[in-house]
């Protein structure tokens, strides 16, 4: 975790500028606006992230995380800010993760990717549009990530994520997110997350259907559902035949996201030693223990 | 014979169009022999009005847990009776 800003100037200058704000409950809450907060953290000379954390710490709510609050509180939210997520592949699951993770307030976004937008990309990855085919899907989701969450900081590699890089491309990050398409990616991404001692938010889909599993380094993981020998793993699974559909990918990103959200805050259960198993053609969700 | 269950999810449990299933076997092979013979030709027709055509048996296709343990990882292969097979299709992408 990054360490707080103690700045007394900075704070007295949050706390001088905290307006009232009612809300539709007729709860009163001291909040501090986008523009008050970039304006502190230029004429402080520091980031609006670090405003952000100190006006929570005064018990005074960025605007923009008023709706977040409820769910997480100060703390979770001082939390989020604090804290540095890693999310392999910048794809479909990948741009709806990194998105969702800019909108909840997450301090600090590894990007990794070293492919570029391509027409059918267009479908289901929302960081693609008819004008940015070809560019770096890395450099794509810096840009997003920067227009939504000035507090965000980045660091983007476009490079793939081998066994040879994973330590120092992952380093610092307290969470890995899975954005990847294939499963041997998927086991050096776990392998290092292993070694790193951090967990794992691993997910994939196929057709209306995906899955879910958060690995911590102590959990069963993927050897749990494709066995333990390399060789007898899948590469790629059903939905090469049956598609990545554009609603599946949203679906099973936005669970990553709340995985997330739960390991970070410790508000709620994460998916730890099951796989999740969603259904959005007969609208299903289930788990299953896994067993080594 | 001990008395098992196999749970179908997602697309196999819609193109199947049944939850679970109860087989009686003593060891995993019969068990898979069963859901092939049950099972098998069903799902693949399914899939194939769908435009999906899988070669081989519902088995090399499917991930198969007994009582939440990957085949591949089962130290026995021995099955006892309340037995649980979970049968669903990989899905791998992102």
């Amino acid at each position: 975790m990054e360490s707080n800003t103690d700045d007394k100037d900075t704070r007295r200058y949050i706390a001088k500028s905290a307006e009232s704000y009612v809300a539709p409950d007729g709860k009163t809450y001291l909040v501090i606006s986008l523009k008050t907060t970039a304006s502190i953290a230029d004429s402080q000379r520091t980031s609006p992230k670090e405003v952000e954390i100190a006006a929570l710490q005064q018990g005074i709510i960025p605007c923009r995380y008023l709706r977040n609050i409820g769910t997480i509180g100060l703390e979770g939210q001082i939390k989020l800010l604090q804290s540095t997520a890693a999310v392999v592949g910048a794809g479909g699951l990948g741009n709806t993760v990194i998105e969702l993770l800019a909108r909840q307030g997450i301090g600090h976004l590894i990007i990794v990717d070293d492919d570029h937008f391509t027409e059918q990309n267009l479908n289901r990855q929302i960081m693609s549009t008819e004008e940015n085919l070809g560019e770096f899907k890395a450099v794509a989701a810096a840009r997003r990530v920067k227009e939504i969450n000035s507090a965000t900081s980045l660091t983007t590699s476009r490079i793939r994520l081998t066994g040879d890089n994973a330590h120092s491309v992952l380093n610092g990050a307290h969470v890995a997110v899975d954005g990847l398409d294939n499963l041997s990616s998927r086991l050096v991404v776990e392998h290092a997350c292993r070694q790193l001692a951090i967990p794992y938010v691993c997910a994939s889909i196929a057709g209306f259907s995906g899955q879910l599993m958060t690995i911590f380094p102590e959990d069963v993981g993927l050897s749990s559902l494709y066995g333990s020998s390399h060789s007898c793993m899948p590469e790629q699974g059903i939905e090469t035949r049956i598609g990545n559909p554009p609603s599946t990918v949203a679906m099973i990103g936005a669970l990553q996201v709340q995985e997330v959200v739960k390991i970070i805050t410790g508000v709620g259960t994460p998916v730890r030693n099951q796989i999740l198993l969603v259904d959005a053609r007969e609208c299903t969700i289930e788990r299953i223990k896994l067993r080594r | 014979m001990a008395l098992i269950t196999v749970r179908f999810y997602g697309l196999w449990r819609s193109y199947l169009g049944i939850d679970s299933a109860t087989l009686q076997a003593d060891h995993i092979n019969g068990a898979l022999t069963q859901l092939e013979e049950k099972f098998g030709n069903r799902l693949r027709e399914k899939l194939e009005r769908a435009g999906v055509r899988l070669e081989g048996k519902m088995q090399d296709y499917s991930l198969i847990l007994l009582n939440g343990i990957a085949l591949r990882n089962l130290s026995s292969t021995d099955l006892k009776q309340g037995d649980v097979l979970h049968v669903f299709p990989p899905a791998i992408g992102g």
